[in-house]
């Protein structure tokens, strides 16, 4: 029997940790989505974008019709500590005559004007579905742009329908490989990281950046959030890359090390465990031994901060069922740990692009009877929501309301969020939503509601029976 | 900031196919297809679930590059199919977008295809009824979008050459889309003047679903297939919105003799006045009067304000009909809307607009800008000084920079709660709106000027 009610060809896709001893997860994934499934991903330019984006001082220039840049308007939910260029939507919106006699004149001159105005310091052109089918030249376009102006004019190939959002977020890498080693490096420590992945949400980065700096490390840059394009263009000097949304910037960080011989470490800075981890593998990394007190010395001052806190409500939330599902599998990895030291259990976990060994590890990270689903839709996730009992999911817009119409509690973790969830207190920000959605008087109110509909007609009868006897007895 | 050719900077519209998503879900136990990648659908999801605050499902082709080399054909039909396995809609709505248009697809005919293999006939009752509109994304807007999917929905549906039978209904049908609260007021408001009658789109439920013991796979509510297959019956068809005319009020008139008139959206007392006039009219009832007390109301509130809101300098920006229709109420109260903004381009809106200010308040002096991006919007703003703006959420930019006080209509509305319930038509309509209004420049006001003392010293 199936995990859950869906199309035939959807089945390899989810699967059931060990419900027959010694069977392993046989889930499909990394393929494109299946027509007329619903799935909840977007496309090869969204993930170019999302990843692109937080980029504060970039002109993000959309070539393409309206819609692209209508729905991507200052979605990302990345903050900024200097200019805000990247929450201004451009585009060169598109019409019937540029699609027939191409698009190459418009651009050159929206990219003309642009710099006229604006003068931005780097604009990441990138491009749409229609571009890739009428086949308009943009890596020309761009090359002629920068030689013109003498600014980085960096082509982003994300037409839509060229793979799907993790293709995007390989595209966006490939725009930024352009910036990097531009510039010599500013140097103000003999110890030296870039955080990858990271894209200052509600003003993540802000939360752990002062941690490396205690440790006398200096942060180049976190990319994408709050950057600038100066910034990325002098990455090439630190010695190691802290890799956070694995998912989007493995890629990078693999050519950094081939290129610049930086080396790299996966690592997460939600929740205490992967914190704790971060900090001590990367004074292990530099071997100083005061770097390795002093990352002890926050872990234990910062551990003792929060914890009082964390206990009070792990107690409000001990035995809950939590339902994860992300963009990407980095996420819904260190969410399993963080649901743990909230003394929550997972009991579904899905992302939009986990590939093969990501799923291999969650698979190892989870219980038995957990649920493990790539590419999702709204009836699958409904479905498991209601068979697995689940008390709270934690994801995105589309599926909030999904949860919310099942009286399900919801947590969002990508761009609609207004605190920090990274970093001490953004654990102490995470553990705190969790305990109002769950134990909000609300869902009180709705279940009230649903049984009454429920067992409507059963209710009446027994209350009628009731008052009759009442009056029997009365009588 | 000199003058822009090229590039478009912060958009007033959204695109073709997303009007048609407007339109489909208004439609009872329908599902819409995009004919395009797998992000149209996406975007849009998440736009509509942001504005409405619900689940929004909107099926894709996800074509990929192999649809882009050899047609996307077997995608759609795979796409249907899947959605009808899973979903089992009455309607399915296939829009296309930019890719689908470019690439050249014969949409009608893969339907057409489509349907014979998979034993789908044309019975209303029994069938599903698949239908094509064409929206790419570069011509346009969600305007046109919207009107091109009420025009395909009502042919597809009311094909010419049946027979008539008159139902002594009324039809209504807006040309642009109106929030739930506003379709629940018409509704409400047709029923109680002429009693039974047919809307389309109904978005009324479908957006702004009640929680219920279980979520449907489509949420409930609509306009059924077979009320559209009643509209050629009607007594009368009211297209509502000037600016735009939904083509599928002639398409009635001339092949089914049902007379066809079109009103302004009923926003502002006399927009309203015309609706119920019209309706008393085609129907031959009175006027309730539960309604004119609630006009009495309303002449009550336009008198509270009127000095607050005399001569307060605005902006109003949006969709074509729904400005003109906020201009009409601005003037009624004595208001001066200085700087008008359509964000999709319509022949006659500035007409429209400069001739209602003529008519009411010739010495306001107006700006129109038809068809604009929020960018030349902007530099309207900093030289004109407006005190006040109009319009949708998108406008909180300039309000922030310009310190400029917004109140929030239309769509999108994603930084407030609420957008589902706001209500613009109909006397109660024009009241909230009054007051949201003058609400908005009190609280303005009272914030200036120094601090009172609370706390003893």
């Amino acid at each position: 029997m199936s995990v859950v009610n869906t199309l035939n060809e959807r089945l390899p896709y989810i699967a059931q940790k060990q419900v027959k001893k010694g069977t392993s997860v046989p889930l499909a994934c990394d393929n494109n989505s299946i027509a007329g499934a619903m799935s909840q991903r977007a496309c090869v330019y969204s993930g170019a974008r999302v990843v692109l984006n937080p980029v504060i001082d970039a002109v993000h220039l959309v070539h393409g019709p309206i819609g692209c840049a209508s729905y991507t308007w200052d979605i990302r939910g990345a903050l900024s500590s200097g200019v805000e260029t990247f929450r201004t939507s451009f585009t060169t919106d598109m019409k019937e005559l540029d699609v027939v006699f191409g698009g190459e004149k418009k651009l050159t001159n929206a990219i003309d004007e642009i710099i006229e105005l604006y003068n931005p310091p780097v604009i990441f052109v990138y491009s749409t579905c229609i571009v890739g089918i009428i086949g308009d030249d943009m890596q020309a376009v761009c090359k002629a742009a920068t030689m013109k102006h003498g600014i980085p004019v960096i082509p982003v190939q994300s037409e839509g329908f060229r793979g799907n959002k993790k293709d995007g977020y390989k595209a966006a890498c490939n725009a930024l490989k352009h910036l990097i080693g531009t510039k010599a490096p500013e140097i103000t420590s003999k110890y030296r990281i870039n955080l990858l992945g990271d894209f200052n949400v509600a003003g993540d980065v802000w939360l752990i950046k002062p941690l490396f700096e205690r440790m006398g490390i200096q942060v180049m840059v976190s990319m994408t959030g709050d950057s600038t394009a100066r910034a990325i263009s002098q990455v090439h000097g630190a010695h190691l890359n802290l890799v956070q949304c694995s998912g989007s910037m493995t890629y990078l960080a693999k050519w950094m090390q081939e290129q610049y011989g930086i080396p790299f470490f996966k690592i997460s800075f939600f929740g205490m465990e992967d914190l704790s981890i971060a900090l001590r593998q990367t004074a292990e990394f530099f071997g100083s031994e005061e770097m390795k007190q002093i990352a002890e010395d926050i872990i234990a001052e910062e551990n003792a901060r929060i914890m009082p806190e964390i206990s009070r409500i792990r107690e409000r939330l001990s035995g809950k069922k939590a339902a994860i599902y992300m963009g990407g599998a980095a996420k819904a990895l260190s969410l399993i740990k963080g649901f743990r030291e909230l003394g929550m259990e997972v009991v579904i976990i899905g992302t939009q692009t986990g590939k093969r060994a990501d799923y291999e590890q969650i698979s190892y990270s989870v219980k038995d009877g957990t649920v493990i689903v790539d590419d999702a839709n709204p009836l699958e996730l409904a479905e498991l929501l209601v068979k697995k009992e689940a008390d709270l999911m934690v994801a995105g817009v589309k599926e909030r309301f999904i949860a919310y119409k099942l009286g399900v509690a919801f947590c969002d973790f990508n761009h609609d969020r207004s605190v920090e969830f990274e970093g001490y207190d953004g654990f102490v920000n995470f553990a705190r939503e969790i305990d109002a959605s769950i134990n909000s008087p609300v869902w009180k109110a709705v279940k009230q509601k649903v049984k009454e509909e429920n067992n409507s007609h059963d209710t009446v009868m027994m209350e009628q029976v009731q008052i009759c006897r009442e009056l029997e007895v009365l009588v | 900031m000199t003058k822009r050719n090229f590039v478009t900077v912060n958009p007033c519209v959204m695109c073709q196919p997303m009007g048609s998503v407007l339109a489909f879900k208004g439609v009872e136990n329908s599902m819409v297809m995009m004919h395009g990648s797998q992000g149209c659908s996406t975007y849009m999801r998440l736009h509509l679930a942001h504005h409405f605050r619900e689940p929004v499902d909107i099926a894709s082709s996800s074509l990929s590059e192999r649809g882009a080399v050899y047609g996307g054909s077997e995608n759609l039909k795979k796409g249907l199919k899947n959605v009808i396995e899973r979903y089992n809609p009455k309607v399915i709505g296939v829009a296309t977008t930019c890719m689908a248009e470019t690439i050249g697809d014969d949409v009608p005919n893969i339907i057409q295809e489509f349907k014979e293999k998979a034993g789908i006939g044309d019975d209303l009752t029994r069938d599903i009824q698949i239908i094509p509109v064409s929206t790419p994304s570069y011509n346009e807007s969600h305007i046109s979008g919207y009107i091109k999917a009420v025009d395909a929905i009502i042919r597809h549906i009311t094909p010419a050459g049946t027979e008539k039978t008159p139902n002594g209904k009324v039809n209504i049908i807006p040309t642009e889309h109106l929030s739930p609260a506003d379709i629940r007021e018409i509704k409400q408001i047709t029923s109680d003047i002429s009693g039974p009658y047919i809307l389309l789109p109904d978005i009324s439920d479908t957006f702004d679903a009640p929680m219920q013991n279980d979520l449907p796979k489509i949420a409930n509510g609509g306009t059924s297939v077979t009320d559209i297959a009643d509209m050629k019956n009607s007594n009368a068809s009211i297209g509502m919105g000037l600016v735009n005319h939904n083509p599928a009020v002639e398409y009635l008139a001339k092949t089914y003799d049902v007379p066809g008139l079109h009103v302004p959206l009923p926003i502002g007392l006399g927009n309203t006045d015309t609706f119920f006039e019209t309706l008393s009219k085609i129907s031959g009832y009175q006027i309730p009067e539960k309604y004119i007390n609630e006009r009495g109301r309303l002449l009550d509130t336009m008198v509270d304000v009127h000095k607050y809101l005399y001569g307060v300098r605005s902006a109003v920006y949006g969709d074509p009909d729904k400005v003109t229709g906020i201009v009409s109420l601005m003037l009624e109260v004595g208001m001066y809307p200085v700087l008008v903004v359509s964000g999709t381009k319509s022949p006659n809106f500035r007409e429209r607009v400069e001739s209602l200010i003529r008519e009411i308040q010739p010495d306001c002096e107006t700006t129109v800008l038809d068809g604009v991006d929020f960018d030349t919007f902007n530099d309207a703003i900093r030289s004109i000084g407006p005190d006040l703006l109009i319009g949708d959420s998108n406008g909180k930019y300039i309000s922030k920079a310009e310190n400029i006080p917004l109140v929030r209509v239309g769509m999108p509305i994603h930084d407030r709660v609420g957008a589902q319930r706001l209500l613009m038509v109909g006397y109660r309509g024009a009241m909230e709106l009054i007051d949201r209004i003058t609400n908005t420049i009190l609280e303005a006001k009272e914030m200036e000027g120094p601090k009172v003392q609370i706390c003893p010293i």
